[in-house]
């Protein structure tokens, strides 16, 4: 009982710890230009068929190319759909956001097919492990390094360098910043660059998980990672981390521990959660008092 | 330039900010009608009037912040089309209302950040120890962050912070609102040395007795257009104040 306890805690915060990237990847770019982008589902899949397609080639080409592919994917975006939008307000970003992503889902479609690929990535941390009598599967322990190392390597990003600090000060408050004198173009490449190297480590730990990709792939955890993002507070970047960390390790201990004849409803468990939490912090665990508003 | 050195204005006359026949409208609904005003070096502007005369939306549109027609030059430069993060480095920064300091960085950074949009790095050093000379508090609460400061506190860091990008020009937005007496004469103190630095302040205030006693020029301003022009000897007539507010 003790060692199926600890397991679960372990996947639950390998869960969690992936869906605080991606919590996290929306949270930068919504706290820049409050755009909570969609279509960054298209990007973990983007990256996710990289993987797929390249990595016979060897993990030290496939996973840096994986990478690029997101950075890319995430500045065109930026570059041809919401730098021209700059002025909407976001529940058109929003809506911007689903149109761009069903477009470039059909795109995948016509690119790849409906089926879903396969390929044996980083198979090697399928494997489970036993520490003490205690069974893990090294994915979940990857997963967990990973997530700590990238979000170490971004606290040191955002706190040590100048373009650090100014991304931090554009996100929390974007019109201040550029009446500082902060270049506006700069920070949001920037938090889209970002956004693509986080989606890119999701979209690896997914691909592990399952190794076959379609062209829906990126879609359920990202309508989650938004789900923990709000709930943690979009408007602070970690209050997304936050929210979308619990909204994973909740669902993974619900997996586990649920009975088996209700394990179905899992998700309707976590979103009874979500309505829990927004209605006594509707603007999020991590943000103070009841408004968001922005002048 | 040293901000410190009280008196020694840098400016040359000619330089500073002039603004003509300045037009902001939100949604086709006028709120600056053909405003016209100069700033000079080492000189105080002030612009008050009633809520929605549209002195904040003058700063506004001079800083790039929302659309305007009409030609503002700094120093004789015309900066139309530039955003505000480019009208920073032509020499102008803007303490907004609220003061909007970076509540979760620490006062150290609130500061760094105002030199990003500085044209000369290598006067940072000296720019820092002249602010934090004339705001003690801001050396001692360095490490402390900024949304943990008094309004007094944040007004001065906001202050700052805009002086960190070495301007030629200042603007503030309301700098005395919902600050202590004491408080509010430490922020107007420390304007008067920016002016005697040579710097063009144009200031935006709610205060119109304080502010016309202070300012060489004060502009009054309603329905977006400048209705009177007062001088600091008006400060003190009843009728001329009343005038101002009421018509």
């Amino acid at each position: 009982m003790m060692s199926q306890l600890i397991q679960s805690i372990v996947d639950a915060l390998s869960a969690g710890a992936t869906l605080g990237l991606a919590a996290l990847a929306i949270g930068l770019v919504f706290g820049v230009i409050r755009l909570a982008n969609f279509a960054q589902a298209e990007i973990i899949t983007g990256s996710a068929y990289c993987l797929i397609f390249t990595w016979d080639l060897g993990w030290y080409v496939a996973i840096p190319l994986s990478i690029l592919v997101a950075i890319a994917m995430s500045l065109l975006m930026e570059f041809a759909v919401f730098s021209r939008m700059r002025t909407a307000n976001p529940a058109t970003l929003l809506i911007a956001s689903f149109g761009l992503s069903f477009l470039i889902q059909r795109v995948y479609e016509l690119m790849f097919s409906n089926n879903v690929r396969t390929a044996p990535v980083a198979s090697g941390l399928a494997q489970t492990v036993e520490f003490a009598g205690v069974r893990v599967q090294l994915l979940s322990i990857a997963t967990i390094v990973i997530a700590g190392a990238l979000l170490l390597g971004l606290q040191l990003f955002l706190t040590r360098t100048s373009q650090g600090l100014q991304l931090k000060a554009a996100a929390a408050d974007f019109k201040t910043a550029r009446l500082v004198g902060i270049p506006a173009g700069r920070v949001i490449g920037l938090s889209f660059a970002l956004s693509g190297i986080l989606s890119a480590a999701v979209a690896f730990v997914l691909t592990v998980q399952t190794g076959a990709v379609g062209p829906s792939f990126g879609v359920q955890i990202t309508i989650l990672a938004l789900v923990g993002a709000v709930i943690g507070g979009i408007d602070k970047i970690s209050g997304s981390l936050a929210g979308g960390f619990l909204v994973g390790f909740a669902t993974s201990m619900l997996a586990t521990w649920l009975p088996q004849e209700m394990s179905n409803f899992k998700d309707a468990f976590v979103f009874v959660l979500v309505i829990g939490v927004l209605l006594f912090r509707p603007s999020g665990l991590l943000i103070k008092g009841r408004g968001v508003a922005r002048t | 330039m040293s901000i410190g050195d009280n008196g020694s204005a840098r400016g040359s006359i000619g330089s500073g900010l002039v603004v003509e026949n300045l037009h902001v409208a939100y949604g086709g609904v006028p709120a600056v009608r053909g405003i016209s005003l100069e700033v000079k070096a080492g000189e105080a502007v002030g612009l008050i009037g009633p809520n929605g005369a549209g002195k904040s939306s003058t700063l506004l549109a001079i800083m790039g912040a929302i659309g305007r027609t009409g030609r503002v030059l700094v120093d004789g430069r015309d900066i139309a089309g530039l955003p505000p993060e480019k009208v920073v480095r032509t020499g102008v920064a803007l303490v907004p209302e609220g003061r909007h300091v970076f509540a979760e960085l620490t006062v150290a950074d609130n500061l760094r950040l105002g030199a990003v949009g500085r044209r000369d790095r290598s006067g940072y050093a000296e720019a820092l120890e002249q602010i934090l000379t004339m705001f003690p508090i801001l050396r001692d609460f360095g490490h402390r962050q900024a949304g943990l400061l008094s309004g007094g506190q944040q007004q001065q860091l906001a202050i700052g912070r805009a002086l960190m990008s070495d301007p030629d020009i200042l603007m503030l937005d309301e700098p005395s609102l919902g600050l202590s007496p004491t408080a509010v004469d430490t922020v107007f103190e420390a304007l008067d040395l920016i002016r005697g630095a040579g710097k063009a302040v144009l200031v935006v205030e709610q205060r119109a007795e304080f502010t016309i006693a202070f300012c060489d020029r004060t502009f009054v301003l309603h329905d977006g257009e400048i209705t009177l022009t007062l001088k600091p000897e008006d400060a003190e007539k009843v009728d001329v104040l009343t005038k101002a507010y009421f018509g």
